[in-house]
């Protein structure tokens, strides 16, 4: 889609009489040069600084280096790159930017003389009238952002703007044939209210309006403003973002059992890792709790009946947590509930050694319930020693609330899980990390941790997202796990673990329950039953939404998307025939969003994804890359580290399809790292 | 970077009272600043028919604006108003493309210090057209000083603060000092052009 864009290029170079002027009293000048904002993104060499180069002649030996950085206002990002560079032999530093990089960089060389090369270039419409702010969209229309909008009275349109005297009371009378007679390639903004408001069927005001108050607005509201929103942003960790939260709806549900299904389709691979191999045959009986599927390899994890009944068949399915079919097991209810006699409560188990608790987890078939589904038995045999068991309960993604509802409602049995995992991993020191949003979960684990010295409850203010568990680790214990994807939490002695597996640990190691059921938040809009559920995995998702929705599901895919997991990390669900997984934390059905994602659209360079990356990353290089085919490309910008927590396409202006990109970069870095 | 607040009850409720809404929210720079609590307490204190409240963002990108108002094309047609809750260049947009409905906007705009990316900065760029960084140690006495005093303090300040607004340090007194600091307080002597504020706009 090639869409008209303005380019709102906030600086170009000084004029050159004035370049060479600021080179004759310097020396030996390092250029740091912005790779501009709010105009289409294009790759864009060193012309800026080529023709400074140009403009110096003789003199260009008075340089002393470039380099480029993408949005140098961005001081967290621009501070970390500058501070890797060598400015050793240089007796100043000039910067082709904005104002705004000029003052930057020149506060953060308060001993060197910073040069401004480039002037700012104002973007007022409609010269002489003052600056109108354009919105972060390419568009035409700007904001002078007065203060005092009065768009209700001029049919939307904007005399401060548009009106090349800025007049509030009418057109001045000195339009000709509809053209302002400033600028005659101007249309009169008084002439086209009028014709806006006839169109409307409405007139201007004849009633006295405020008069305009052309003071700006006070230095105290907008610091005040600033304030608020660097506070915002800079808490706990760079970048993150805060969505709508969306858990009112059922933050307060008690978890209550879920109809066991009639029919149980079982994925035989519900972890990440080679998939299990299968126990049983078609025709065969099972129990609830019996295994039937074998862990395959280390990095594997074993599977379980979840119903008593008759295997009917073993097919490939539509799986939930990716775009491809998997094999699964379909069970059909014979609805007695029967229990596999091996599953037997251990009343012992704090007494356990263990050796015999980690061979528990493994049989148990336990992975990580966050989402990640990763073999919990490898994770808690790091191969270094770890310090630090990082217990997380902050579930930042909006909608969801099924780490919230087993905090409320289990908190003892989750203590026990960190018991059990505390003796495991041989730490002294446990957190447990909540965000601020649960003040229930919050206060029903205090009076517990009240109790036990060595865990320490951290209440985290709320932006997503926190439970990614490098930010965790950072915002908790102050420590950069190295980057993915070699890095990983035990580089940096920490272990992070979720709650609801913790609670599933308990589980299996107290009653002897194998992984069969887990708890699942179903919200969204348009459902008559949101709420937590303790559904048994390989439930259809087709029943959840039956149940939720009272009625037929027919066409819901129409309407609505459907994701399981919550609104941002959440795997938007093809058809409705997949099912519960272990990693499922909860569906969650959205009215489909009117503007999709696209790969076609531009990157407008807004800066946005590089603000909201908690990793640090610049994602739009991902973007234009991916569009271009270049996918080797991102291996330079470091696709490798992201960790797809979707913040960047949450945000991004100009709605790009980010993570498909991303994942298709990745997928590219690992076959030209294996080749 | 554009700010909104939402404006006196007194001045909306006047245009829209007695008749049915639709709202239009744009939630795209909430993450910069939305004023969430306010926009909550004056919807839900509306007495007037709510036809349906679309919470969007970006309305400032025509292409997307256009998609909305096609997805609630109904909702708009049983309205008698779009309230419009964005910033005002979102609002004009949203106004251009509904031409003959009545809009309303329930937002004052403002910007904050610094108006590129998502992050607020102390200072700020006032896109003056002519850089004068370089003779005042990389702080903008345009954008900074209350009085846009380019050649020097007024002589009102008051231990470094502003005489118009105390909460304010003194620029000039921060470009001395910086300058000093620098050993270049000679860059002050330099005799330059009137500021041209007619700079012509971008080409």
């Amino acid at each position: 889609m090639q869409v008209a864009l303005m380019d709102y290029t906030k600086f170009r170079l000084k004029p050159d009489p004035e370049i060479r002027e600021v080179f004759g009293q310097a020396n030996r000048m390092f250029v740091l040069s912005c790779g501009k904002c709010y105009k289409r993104f294009e790759e864009e060499g060193e012309e800026q600084y080529a023709h400074l180069v140009e403009v110096l002649g003789d003199e260009s030996n008075k340089t002393a280096g470039n380099v480029r950085i993408d949005f140098l206002c961005n001081e967290f990002l621009s501070k970390k790159r500058i501070s890797s560079l060598d400015f050793s032999g240089c007796e100043s530093i000039g910067v082709i930017s904005c104002g705004l990089g000029v003052q930057f960089v020149a506060r953060l060389f308060e001993r060197t003389p910073v040069y401004a090369l480039a002037d700012s270039v104002p973007h007022s419409l409609n010269y002489p009238t003052e600056v109108g702010y354009h919105g972060i969209s390419l568009e035409e229309e700007k904001c002078a952002a007065c203060g005092q909008c009065y768009l209700n009275l001029t049919g939307g349109i904007c005399p401060i703007t548009n009106c090349a005297k800025g007049l509030l009371n009418g057109p001045c009378g000195g339009a000709t044939n509809g053209k302002c007679e400033v600028n005659s390639s101007v249309d009169c903004a008084w002439v086209r209210i009028h014709e806006r408001l006839k169109k409307r069927g409405e007139q201007l005001s004849s009633e006295c309006v405020r008069p305009r108050d052309h003071s700006r607005p006070s230095w105290k509201l907008r610091s005040d403003l600033s304030l608020q929103n660097q506070m915002l942003r800079g808490e706990g960790f760079y970048g993150g973002i805060h969505p709508l939260e969306k858990k009112e709806a059922t933050a307060d549900k008690k978890i209550q059992n879920f109809p066991e299904p009639r029919v149980a389709v079982i994925f035989l691979c519900q972890h990440a890792g080679r998939r299990a191999k299968p126990l049983v045959e078609v025709g065969e009986r099972v129990l609830v709790g019996q295994k039937v599927g074998e862990a395959d390899g280390f990095v594997s994890a074993s599977i379980h009946s979840s119903i008593s009944g008759k295997v009917i068949s073993m097919e490939e399915r539509p799986y939930p947590a990716a775009p491809r079919n998997e094999l699964a097991i379909a069970i059909e209810n014979d609805g007695k509930n029967e229990f596999d006699p091996g599953i037997q409560p251990r009343e012992d188990f704090e007494e356990l050694p263990k050796e015999t608790l980690l061979e528990i987890i493994k049989e148990s078939g336990i992975v990580g319930l966050g989402g990640a589904m990763f073999p919990t038995h490898v994770k808690f045999s790091p191969p270094k020693a770890v310090d630090t068991l990082l217990v997380n309960g902050c579930e930042c993604e909006p909608y969801l609330n099924t780490d919230n509802r087993l905090m409320i409602e289990h908190p003892e049995a989750i203590l026990a899980g960190i018991r059990i995992v505390r003796k495991i991993l041989g730490v002294e020191r446990v957190f447990v990390g909540v965000e601020e949003n649960k003040p229930e979960a919050i206060a029903a684990l205090s009076r517990l941790a009240a109790k036990s010295p060595w865990v320490q409850l951290v209440c985290l203010k709320t932006k997503y997202p926190q439970g990614a568990e490098r930010a965790l680790i950072k915002r908790v214990v102050d420590r950069e796990v190295p980057p993915p994807p070699k890095g990983l939490p035990f580089d940096v002695g920490v272990i992070v673990s979720n709650v609801g597996t913790l609670f599933a640990i308990y589980e299996a190691v107290a009653k002897g329950l194998p992984l069969f059921q887990r708890v699942i938040t179903v919200s969204g809009e348009g459902l008559t039953r949101p709420g937590n559920y303790l559904v048994r995995i390989g439930t259809p998702i087709k029943d959840i939404i039956e149940y939720c929705s009272a009625g037929s599901v027919d066409g819901v895919l129409q309407q609505c998307d459907v994701k399981m997991g919550g609104q941002i990390m959440g795997i938007p669900q093809a058809s409705l025939d997949s099912a519960v997984v272990k990693g499922t934390t909860g569906l969650t059905v959205l009215r489909k969003y009117p503007v999709a994602v696209s790969e076609e659209r531009d990157c407008i360079k807004c800066g946005r994804c590089a603000e909201v990356c908690p990793m640090q990353l610049y994602p739009l290089f991902y973007g234009y890359y991916g569009k271009k085919g270049d996918l080797g490309k991102a291996i330079e910008h470091k696709v490798e580290e992201c960790v797809e927590c979707g913040c960047c396409e949450y945000i991004c202006a100009a709605k790009i399809a980010l993570l498909s990109f991303i994942r298709q970069e990745k997928a590219y870095a690992r076959s030209a790292n294996k080749a | 970077m554009l700010v909104v607040q939402i404006k006196p009850k007194e001045e909306i409720l006047p245009l829209i009272s007695s008749k049915r809404i639709f709202i239009l929210e744009c939630l795209g720079c909430r993450d910069v600043h939305y004023p969430v609590e306010a926009a909550e307490e004056f919807i839900g204190d509306l007495k007037e028919e709510v036809v349906e409240r679309a919470s969007l963002d970006y309305l400032c990108h025509r292409e997307f604006a256009q998609e909305y108002i096609r997805a609630y094309a109904s909702q708009v047609e049983k309205a008698e108003v779009v309230l419009v809750f964005s910033c005002g260049v979102g609002a004009q947009v949203v106004s251009s493309l509904l031409e003959d409905r009545t809009v309303y906007t329930g937002c004052d705009t403002l910007y904050l210090n610094g108006f590129q990316g998502l992050t607020a900065k102390e200072y700020n760029c006032e896109q003056c057209g002519e850089c004068y960084l370089n003779y005042t140690g990389g702080i903008c006495p345009v954008a900074l000083c209350s009085k846009h005093l380019l050649n020097g303090p007024c002589g009102g300040s008051q231990q470094g603060k502003c005489e118009v607004d105390p909460d304010i340090p003194c620029v000039w007194q921060q470009i001395v000092d910086r300058l000093v600091r620098l050993g270049r307080l000679d860059t002050l002597e330099r005799l330059g052009a009137p500021k041209n504020w007619n700079v012509s706009p971008a080409s």
